[in-house]
């Protein structure tokens, strides 16, 4: 509509009568003709956009053309106004081109950016605080605007899953894919959303049974968990404390009993029997329990562990005897499985496994005294063996609450923050090395995050009784350990300090390690992810368990054949006992009975 | 009389000038060698060996590079009491003070180093400093794991100490 016959400016609405006159007369026409065409902008906006339009014309065909598509938002085009102003501050960031006041957004899933950044902004430092290379001040605001969208899709998405709309659902998680493929997916919160996405689309269309393995991979758990292990401290921090406040309670105590509710590859075991064998006064006689899945494949994982772990211990001189249990469920395990004989000092080792064995919260406030849950019993039992430590690390973090959204949006945080420990680590450690170095520890951080993936999706897609990821934070545990009859151990200065220099060993600037009451929680910038803390028995509130034990010795000792598998029968046919390693010589490690 | 003065003389002299060699040649004295080379840092220790074949088979006594490890750790004190012979035992089983030193003090030691801010100053009181908080219990324990890793005689290598950032290893 350029009429260039009219003067200096041909958009100039008031030089012309005749222009005015028409125009007045068909403004209620050119809104209709406008609508009839698609497009949504109604007529006053139409001098703003003709401007817009010119200079995007001469941006495109300009020497000025930056190909920066990829990060841009672009409004739907028949939103004229929007659209032409997107298009402009993407290639050709001009301070002074003017920003249109109203943005229409009426049927627009696309919300007002400038309202939203606020709320979001101390979400958005949070994620990215890493240093961004020097882009210009616009793409940053739309990477931010991005990611900001795309947490709020996901968390949109995640509401309407809970309501039951799956058709929404569905068709917010398409917006969500497309919204991705404009965030960088290589770090941060694009990284995480990602996995998120996934997660979401499996809960929405669950794949074929078979297909479903808890995460779909069908990598080897242990060996997830050995990447991961490898990959940032959490784990390593966990063990290390764990061993402390064990070795401290076995001061005095010739016999020591020690039961490990997750063996895996037995990491945390070399430390703690060098430890002993260095103990003034001597090592005392260590026997392990390990408790662990069975494996698929017809090997004895168990005992090939218990085979290493005797080794080592035979090579420093630590009277050793295994013992494996292996279980599919935790709840499966019975406390005469472990023969804990009268006169040893127990001590029990759960590292991100209690959480387990509980169940659904039947209210939102959290009254858990409902049904019996797996997890009574088993403290139940726990206490009955009167240990003199129970170790008890947790993540740090409340993905049990009963609202799926409330689960939804936290597991997001917290493995968001997750990420970028593993990629801060990464990052602080590569500086050192050579490259084939840095290769390797890419490759560890690939496979740590599959299992961290595992965990994620297990918390949004399963429930009920598949749904085993149920971490809750540490002040619920308190209260729950408490009830049960546990009493807190403060973890001494001592495993403080160990914490620290592990900490500083391992390279990643943002892990910090804080006390609370006693318990040691590591963290990452600030917010604390793994929490590890040590508990006693009270000593009037141990059951009298010694019998059943003494009993149950008395039956074991009949059945017992040389070396063979006892297969437990009745509920627990799940269950298979080993009697393994037996080290008899305190000397010379030439005589070794292997069972 | 002269001449067998005079000779006496010359005798006494080629005598007094080989013992005063004799006096200054390190490597008639092993363990003074040894003594001397367990008060070196790490690295200097390493290049030390490098200096001929008898100084090679010195630097790598076990016991010089205990020594050295103790120095440069705390909790070493006790090194002289009763409990410094199973301490000794234990870290021969587990691959010995040299190995202790390659895989663990030394990586520890150099990443303290380098956090500390790199500065330029002599590394051996930075090092010194830093170690104090670098306990002979934690290098040990991390020690052990990385035995036990290499136990199992797994095909992949043991990375459990991997973080230390150990860039070759010859072994």
């Amino acid at each position: 509509m350029s009429r260039s016959d009219l003067g200096t400016d041909p958009y100039d609405s008031v030089e012309d009568d005749r222009w005015i006159a028409s125009a007045s007369a068909s403004r209620g026409e050119i809104d209709s003709l406008l609508q009839g065409a698609g497009y949504r902008v109604c007529s006053t906006d139409l001098r703003h956009v003709a401007i817009g339009l010119e200079q995007l014309e001469s941006a495109m065909v300009g020497d000025q053309c930056v190909a920066s598509s990829a990060e841009a938002i672009h409004y739907n085009p028949s939103d004229l106004t929007a659209w032409v102003d997107s298009m402009l501050s993407e290639l050709a960031p001009d301070p002074h081109l003017p920003r249109h006041p109203h943005i229409t957004a009426t049927a627009n899933t696309w919300a007002d950016p400038t309202q939203q950044r606020p709320s979001l902004h101390g979400l958005e430092n949070h994620h990215q605080h890493r240093s961004v290379p020097a882009v210009s001040l616009q793409s940053m605001d739309e990477e931010e605007d991005a990611a900001i969208r795309l947490v709020h899709l996901l968390v949109s998405c995640a509401d309407y899953v809970q309501r039951g709309d799956s058709e929404m659902a569905g068709s917010l998680l398409g917006q969500t894919r497309l919204a991705l493929a404009r965030v960088n997916t290589g770090f941060g919160i694009g990284k995480v959303a990602g996995y998120f996405v996934d997660a979401l689309c499996r809960r929405l269309y669950p794949p074929p049974l078979s297909a479903a393995g808890g995460g779909g991979s069908a990598a080897n758990p242990e060996i997830l968990h050995h990447h991961f292990y490898e990959a940032c401290p959490y784990v390593k921090f966990a063990h290390f404390t764990a061993n402390q406040a064990i070795l401290e309670a076995f001061q005095g105590h010739d016999r020591v009993h020690v039961v490990d509710f997750n063996l895996m590859h037995g990491l945390q075991w070399p430390a703690l029997i060098q430890a002993l064998a260095l103990r003034p006064g001597g090592p005392p006689l260590l026997r392990l329990t390990g408790v662990g899945p069975p494996s698929p494949d017809g090997r004895d994982a168990l005992r090939e562990v218990g085979l290493r772990l005797a080794e080592l211990a035979r090579s420093v001189q630590v009277r050793f005897a295994f013992r494996g249990v292996a279980a599919t469920r935790l709840e499966h395990v019975r406390p005469w499985m472990f023969q804990v004989a009268p006169g040893e000092a127990v001590a029990v080792n759960t590292v991100l496994q209690l959480h387990r064995l509980l169940g659904d919260r039947a209210s939102p406030e959290g009254g858990d005294a409902a049904a019996a849950e797996p997890i009574d019993t088993v403290l139940a039992w726990i206490v009955g063996l009167k240990p003199k430590i129970v170790t008890v690390v947790e993540q740090e973090a409340d993905h049990n609450k009963p609202s799926f959204l409330d689960r939804f949006t936290e597991a997001l945080f917290y493995y968001s923050t997750m990420f970028d420990s593993l990629e801060g680590g990464r990052a602080g450690g590569s500086h050192r090395g050579g490259h084939h170095h840095h290769h390797h520890q890419q490759q560890q951080q690939t496979v740590a995050e599959a299992y961290l993936q595992r965990e994620m999706c297990n918390i949004v897609c399963c429930e009920g009784a598949a749904r085993v990821e149920r971490h809750e934070p540490l002040a619920r545990w308190r209260d729950r350990l408490g009830r049960a009859g546990l009493r807190a151990v403060h973890l001494g200065s001592n495993a403080f300090k160990q914490a620290s220099m592990l900490l500083t060993l391992f390279s990643g600037e943002g892990y910090c390690v804080e006390e609370a009451d006693g318990c040691l929680t590591l963290g990452w910038h600030g917010r604390p992810l793994i929490s590890a803390s040590a508990w006693r028995a009270d000593d009037d509130a141990a059951l009298p368990c010694d019998h059943q034990t003494l009993l149950v010795l008395q039956d074991h000792s009949s059945s017992v054949t040389s070396g063979s598998n006892n297969v437990v029968d009745g509920d627990d046919h799940h269950l298979r006992q080993h009697s393994v390693v037996r080290n008899n010589d305190t000397g010379s490690g030439s005589s070794c009975s292997r069972v | 009389m002269l001449t067998r003065e005079e000779g006496e003389e010359e005798q006494e002299e080629e005598e007094e000038a080989k013992g005063r060699r004799r006096a200054f040649s390190i490597n008639d004295n092993v363990d003074l060698l040894a003594e001397i080379l367990g008060r070196l840092d790490g690295r200097s220790l390493a290049v030390a060996g490098c200096v001929c074949r008898l100084w090679s088979a010195v630097g790598r006594r076990d016991s010089v590079w205990e020594a050295v490890c103790h120095r440069h750790v705390a909790g070493g004190g006790s090194s002289a009491a009763g409990g410094g012979c199973s301490t000794r035992s234990v870290v021969a089983a587990l691959g010995g003070y040299r190995r202790l030193y390659r895989l663990c003090i030394g990586p520890a030691l150099d990443r303290l180093a380098g956090s500390a801010g790199g500065r330029g100053s002599t590394t051996t009181t930075a090092a010194a400093a830093a170690a104090h908080h670098l306990s002979l219990s934690l290098s040990l324990s991390l020690f052990s794991i990385d035995c036990y890793e290499r136990l199992g005689g797994r095909q992949q290598r043991p990375a459990s100490l991997l973080f230390l950032c150990k860039p070759v290893d010859v072994s």
